[in-house]
């Protein structure tokens, strides 16, 4: 049911006089659109912003390879710890919140509402501001400052995604028709065999979507490690922008355009995923949709 | 354990009054932003579809903070000069206007194909069934997703301490960081941890009640 089939629906194929409008309203708003892109282009312009050393000097070589390479790679460490924490960790307080044993569902339940309702920012500023507080400090460790920082970073991002990603698992096996465990105890599996053989499979293909966009979320959030001077793009955009000092926002833009790749990339294979998965599983195709949809927003 | 606990809650009380009135004032501008892309999207005309899309795209895929960076410390040096609450609440409208728009696109989606079969069979025409039909079930149907929207605002509104807002977040920090007056750790982490729950479980509350007051037996 897609939106083109819904649209038409409304009114009746378009006439000569429509087809006529509908061409004048496309030419009208793309005069509009145009002229506002080459307004805002002359404005830059004139203050100049396209000036070429303003966009030479941050990607000069040797930036690049000093600053917005490793930069890159801090963010993707980040996030790739990030995610395999917050999986984890969604794992086991999703499963947490629909055990047979009360205590397991009440302590998962308050994990879930507690991390879900703060700042990942406070999070992350907090556990890393306390720590030395208490006459232990991680530096004890012998951690140097950004394995430190990326250790916060990770953690504050997993613990935060682990609530939000255990929710989906939640809501995915709630969505999952009660008569595909019926069906296993029926032949005899007992309660482990069903959660492991019949519901997480089909729940993990199911949410496979809805976790990724999660993911993308993550992502983003590794820009978040700039409060505590972690070492990712946004940060290290900003150390660029004040050595250049003419080329801050032209800094700054070169970073929100290697997210956007970044995550453009991912939630392009979400879509994949997604068209991949379509269709082979008992549970209802709407409410797989809702979720999605709550995932996205519960960023 | 909470020494001076009085100064403690106005610093936070005032930090907390300023996320409350930061979120609900750039809710405002997203409804708005998410209105204006949703019948974008829906037009005829596929230049505005393709703006809409290319918005949308873009305020999906770049982080917040980044977006606040370049509009606070990058504006200025192309003359585009203002104050950071202003951008502070330009910057969550503009992106949580992004996922308004989405939300509200996928709301019309959401309405069976019968509905819109049903307006037209029975005689009414185009404006007849979206204003009849169509509309007052969608509205209905995003409302809950409105509601995390807003709630997911809260807590993107922390991240306008990097642009020097001192909202609830930014509060704490200079509590904890204020070697003066020596603030109790635990005091400001339970303080500021409580006054955020507060704030989410009132608006969650104030989404219910819409969500009741409009339900209707389908």
């Amino acid at each position: 049911m897609s939106r083109q089939n819904e649209s038409t629906v409304l009114f009746d194929a378009l006439g000569p006089k429509g087809k006529r409008n509908s061409n004048i309203a496309s030419a009208v708003s793309a005069a509009v659109i145009l002229g506002i892109l080459a307004f805002a282009a002359v404005q830059l312009a004139g203050e100049g912003f396209f000036e070429e050393s303003r966009w030479a000097n941050p990607l000069d070589v040797l930036v690049v390879q000093t600053t917005w390479i490793p930069a890159i790679i801090d963010t993707l460490t980040a996030f790739a710890l990030g995610s395999i924490g917050a999986l984890l960790l969604g794992t086991v307080v999703g499963f947490g919140r629909i055990s047979r044993f009360a205590a397991t569902r009440w302590a998962s339940t308050v994990y879930v509402q507690f991390f879900r309702s703060l700042p990942l920012v406070l999070l992350i500023w907090i556990s890393f501001t306390i720590d030395g507080y208490f006459g232990f400090t991680t530096e004890v460790l012998g951690w140097d400052g950004d394995a430190r920082r990326l250790t916060f970073l990770v953690v504050g991002l997993a613990v935060y995604n682990g609530a939000v990603l255990a929710e989906i698992l939640r809501a995915g096996v709630n969505a999952l028709p009660a008569g595909q465990a019926m069906a296993g105890y029926a032949i005899g599996l007992r309660h482990g065999q069903v959660q492991r053989l019949i519901v997480l499979p089909q729940v993990l293909r199911n949410m496979l979507p809805a976790v990724l966009a999660q993911l993308v979320i993550l992502l983003k959030d590794t820009s978040l490690g700039y409060v505590i001077t972690y070492p990712e793009l946004l940060h290290s955009a900003n150390i660029i922008g004040r050595d250049y000092g003419n080329s801050f926002l032209q800094a700054l833009i070169i970073a929100a355009f290697i997210y956007f790749v970044l995550a453009y990339a991912l939630s392009k294979l979400v879509v994949l995923v997604e068209r991949r998965l379509r269709k082979k599983t008992a549970a209802p195709a709407e409410s797989v949709q809702q979720i999605e949809q709550a995932a996205v927003m519960a960023e | 354990m909470f020494d001076n606990f009085d100064l403690m809650v106005a610093a936070l009380g005032a930090g907390a009054w300023t996320t409350v009135w930061v979120t609900l004032v750039s809710f405002t501008i997203a409804l708005v932003i998410g209105m204006i892309l949703v019948v974008m999207h829906v037009s005829p005309a596929w230049p505005a579809r393709w703006a809409a899309n290319a918005y949308t795209q873009l305020f999906r895929n770049v982080p917040l903070l980044a977006v606040l960076f370049i509009m606070y410390f990058g504006l200025p040096s192309v003359g585009i000069v203002a104050d950071s609450w202003v951008w502070a609440l330009v910057g969550l409208g503009m992106y949580t206007g992004a996922f308004v728009g989405e939300t509200l696109r996928s709301g019309i989606n959401s309405i069976p194909l019968g509905q819109a079969e049903a307006a037209r069979s029975i005689g009414l025409t185009f404006s007849q069934s979206l204003s009849g039909v169509i509309l007052p079930q969608a509205v209905r149907a995003v409302i809950p997703p409105l509601g995390s929207l807003l709630i997911a605002l809260v807590k993107n509104s922390a991240l306008v301490l990097a642009i020097g807002v001192t909202e609830l977040t930014a509060q704490s920090r200079r509590l904890i960081e204020d070697n003066e007056s020596r603030f109790d750790l635990w005091g400001v982490i339970i303080g500021v941890t409580v006054s955020y729950l507060l704030i989410a479980f009132a608006l969650s509350y104030l989404v219910r009640l819409v969500e009741r007051r409009t339900a209707f037996v389908r």
